[in-house]
């Protein structure tokens, strides 16, 4: 058990974090938030409501721009670049409500994924040179060959709006991954979804880790952070009160008090 | 997919045939006009389509790129001797930059603002044409643009006009087709659906709705051309916002992303101010009430909505 | 130069109360519907030939005209909402606009059918001789059509402000699930909003009808214009729309008088850009802005 989480360490950090701080208006969500993530480890970012997780879910995400402080990925700073540009560098999403494209198949979809690492523009998709047609074959295996690692292939062709909410979660997750990221951020993964459900997802999340891909998640649901994750995070109230490994959170002082001071209240 | 691209093709084979029998079976003079226009009307609703329907993305004033298509090229030709063949690279052309432009900081806007920003430009482009008189003829018009013709054959017979039109009409539906089912489709589609979705998916938005605005108004400025060189007489009324107006109800009308559906709009509401001649004066009367009660009744328009009746009778049958 | 300034300003501001009084219409109807209401000019229209009709056709007196006037189209608009708006089932801003611009093609088809395709003028409300100031005129109608506009813009504020059934409509417009919990009829809201809006629409016809030619056509562009001035001041504002109906008013005038009258439709357009490029808010900035 410890031996390949020493190995882990050895690497370097694919994300780091320097002192974020982001206020909006006169409430400071986050303030002085570092931490390292680092590359094919899972980490999870917990904490009560309104503790800032989402904040820095966006900060990194690139829909808000940090007020001050830094953000490196692969040691490149990345703080206030587009959010479109994020996934050309290998950051994937998803997100908490599912946001999928409704009108388009469960395919289609995680064809979408796929928009940065294919380069079909508007006049080669109207001409239909061979490479386009070749580029768009390729994409169409890479993207059932996604699915079926995931296991929704089955559902190649059904529309997306009318898929139970379970397979829609797959469905974000395998559209977030056709993106070949490098990082995996994912918001709530567990939320919605039943016990079995969860402990798939689980099973998937592992999965996805053994292919090389660094996972950071927010997530509400302990069984499933503890069974997963490498690190966790904990934020409360917009600052970083403990961090370690699954065992040493756990007997926080900090992190009892943050969790269960505010529940019996 | 295989499956897929023969259904098109079979489709695209099965519409040529029927240009072709339409086009030599249809003798009155008066009747090939009125199918050439709906020719016409189909391009500008197609275009409007691709923006509307698929990337969803509104325009309140796309008669301005089909003015800008009719004035350029009547420009071109009467007051510069071009060649109606030259100067229509130049309409497309100048449609499609005054569209870049215009777009840079009108598509930031989004619902009810963008349809208010595309409005306001299409007025001014209207007044534009009503008021350079030296150039345009002002509100009286613009006379004598010369007919279209390639070496002996002369498009000014109009049969030869419908067979020019529709086959620009088969061509747009391909491109269109084509486009729909690329990269380039599917992340259209997706800002369409959710373009928070789609920007998080590494789409730059941005750029991907200018793109689509500017081929929208290529295409609006293609029919603006066509329509120039048929009737040969062109005034600022004809690219009024009422006719803007016109170009939205025909794609909503007839369907929302769906190529076939600009079809149907662009016939329908070609045809509709024909029948309603019979009713005289209350023409308008009945034009607005026949828009009101489609809108109402089959908010999805046409295509959608009766293929769900046709859906839910035959689902009637199969449950007795 | 000083007098032709002034002359400029006073027809500036007449025609800015108009417009001022159009945009309330629309503002009203925005901030608790979320609809633009493309027919909103033809309820202008209505107005103004109801006027012609009633006072200066039958010789009704004009103060029993205008109650009557205002309150008939308000019925219409009134009978629009029942009637269309609300049948739809699944409300669709694309859907609306159509539905919307389907009734103004359809009242101006009323209007030609009930007035025919002539002009009408009516004469001013009184009969004083204009007003000399540094040399420019100030008629005596454009002093009718600031007040009357001013009157109601105030009686709307009052009743937004002090009555408990305009502050229903506020609540509903902030936010319409809310209003519904708290036991606010949020349906007659709108319908009420229709009617008032319209009904403001039709105080616009009435007031500019003895100083333009009424005929079926002329809402459409005193609708755009009044769209305008709303974008301008803030749509969903009260004195926002005002606002931005004397600025639109003015500075149309300044730009007839001073450049070219060629130009003066494509002002408001100009105007209506700019304010959507720079501040898409309007110039008091009204509560959503749809920009990214």
């Amino acid at each position: 058990m410890n031996e390949p989480d020493r190995k882990k360490t050895s690497h370097k950090p694919l994300l780091t974090l320097n002192s974020i701080a982001k206020a909006f208006g006169g409430v400071q969500a986050l303030w002085n938030i570092s931490f390292d993530l680092k590359e094919g480890m899972v980490q999870a970012l917990i904490g009560p409501n309104g503790a800032g997780k989402t904040t820095l879910f966006n900060l990194i995400t690139g829909i808000f721009t940090p007020d001050s402080g830094e953000i490196l990925f692969d040691g490149r700073p990345i703080g206030g670049k587009k959010v479109y540009d994020l996934v050309q560098v290998g950051i994937a999403r998803t997100f908490q409500n599912v946001e999928l494209f409704g009108s388009m198949t469960a395919l289609e979809n995680v064809m979408v994924g796929q928009h940065v690492r294919t380069r079909c523009g508007f006049w080669s998709a109207v001409t239909r040179t061979p490479w386009m047609v070749k580029e768009e074959t390729a994409s169409r295996k890479k993207a059932l060959k996604i699915m079926a690692f995931v296991g929704i292939d089955h559902l190649a062709n059904r529309r997306s709006s009318e898929l139970s909410f379970g397979w829609q979660r797959l469905l974000e997750i395998a559209r977030a991954l056709s993106s070949s990221p490098r990082l995996l951020l994912l918001d709530e993964p567990a939320a919605g979804l039943n016990t079995v459900e969860t402990r798939q997802l689980g099973t998937l999340l592992k999965k996805i880790q053994a292919q090389g891909i660094t996972l950071l998640l927010v997530e509400h649901d302990m069984g499933l952070i503890m069974d997963i994750s490498n690190r966790i995070v904990v934020l409360d109230q917009g600052e970083k009160i403990a961090e370690g490994t699954p065992r040493e959170v756990q007997s926080n002082e900090a992190v009892m008090s943050a969790y269960l001071g505010r529940s019996e209240h | 997919m295989l499956k897929f691209l023969n259904r098109d093709r079979l489709s695209y084979a099965v519409f040529f045939i029927a240009i072709a029998i339409i086009g030599l079976s249809v003798e009155n003079y008066y009747y090939v006009q009125l199918l050439t226009f709906i020719g016409i009307n189909t391009i500008l609703a197609l275009g409007l389509n691709m923006l509307m329907g698929y990337a969803g993305q509104i325009s309140l004033g796309h008669a301005a790129f089909y003015g800008l298509g009719a004035y350029t090229t009547a420009v071109l030709t009467v007051h510069y001797g071009f060649s109606p063949w030259l100067a229509l690279p130049c309409a497309i052309l100048l449609s499609m930059l005054v569209a870049f432009l215009v777009g840079l900081p009108t598509l930031k806007l989004s619902g009810y603002y963008l349809g208010m920003g595309t409005l306001g430009f299409g007025m001014i482009v209207h007044i534009v044409f009503r008021e350079w008189s030296s150039m345009t003829g002002g509100s009286s018009g613009f006379i004598g643009i010369p007919p279209l013709e390639i070496g002996p054959v002369s498009f000014s017979q109009i049969r030869n006009f419908f067979y020019l039109v529709w086959l620009t009409v088969l061509i747009s539906f391909i491109v269109s087709k084509r486009l729909i089912h690329s990269r380039i489709g599917r992340a259209l589609r997706a800002i369409h659906d959710s373009e928070n979705a789609a920007r998080a998916m590494g789409i730059n938005t941005r750029n991907m709705k200018l793109e689509i605005f500017v081929f929208s108004a290529g295409l609006s400025a293609l029919a603006g051309f066509f329509y120039a060189h048929l009737v040969s007489f062109i005034s600022p009324g004809t690219f009024s916002f009422i006719v803007s107006i016109k170009i939205v109800t025909m794609v909503v009308i007839g369907g929302m992303a769906s190529v076939w559906g600009s079809l149907l709009g662009a016939s329908l509401l070609t045809m509709l101010p024909e029948w309603l001649h019979a009713f005289s004066e209350f023409e308008m009367v009945v034009y607005g009430l026949i828009l009101m009660l489609v809108m109402v009744l089959l908010p999805q328009g046409l295509t959608r909505g009766l293929l769900d009746i046709y859906e839910r009778t035959r689902s009637k049958k199969d449950q007795p | 130069m000083l007098q032709e300034l002034l002359q400029y300003l006073f027809s500036g501001i007449t025609n800015g109360a108009i417009y001022g009084v159009i945009a309330v219409g629309f503002s009203m109807l925005y901030s608790s519907t979320e609809l633009i209401n493309f027919a909103h000019g033809e309820f202008v229209m209505l107005g103004a030939l109801g006027l012609v009709s009633l006072w200066g056709g039958l010789g009704i007196p004009l103060p029993v005209a205008f109650l009557l006037v205002v309150i008939g189209v308000a019925v219409v608009g009134f009978l629009f909402e029942r009637l269309a708006i609300r049948t739809v089932r699944k409300p669709n801003p694309i859907v609306l606009v159509i539905i919307t611009v389907g009734a103004s093609i359809f009242l101006r088809g009323i209007g030609m059918l009930t007035w025919g395709k002539d002009a009408y003028s009516v004469p001013p409300f009184s009969d004083h001789d204009p007003i000399d100031l540094a040399g420019a005129k100030l008629l005596s109608q454009s002093i009718w059509i600031v007040g009357i506009a001013l009157f109601f813009v105030i009686l709307l504020h009052l009743f937004f402000k002090k009555t408990l059934t305009g502050k229903a409509m506020i609540a509903c417009a902030i936010s319409k699930k809310a209003a519904w919990l708290t036991g606010i009829p949020s349906e007659r809201m709108v319908l009420l909003a229709f009617f008032l809006s319209t009904g403001m629409g039709a105080v616009a016809g009435i007031i500019i009808a003895p100083i333009t030619m009424c005929s079926y056509d002329m809402g459409t562009m005193l609708g755009l214009k009044g769209f305008c001035a709303a974008m301008l001041g803030g749509l969903g504002s009260l004195w926002g729309s005002i606002l931005g109906g004397f600025i639109l008013g003015i500075l149309e005038s300044l730009g007839v008088g001073f450049f070219s009258s060629s130009m003066k439709d494509a002002i408001a357009f100009f105007l209506l850009l700019l304010i959507l490029y720079v501040r898409p808010g309007g110039i008091i900035m009204a509560k959503d802005i749809k920009r990214f």
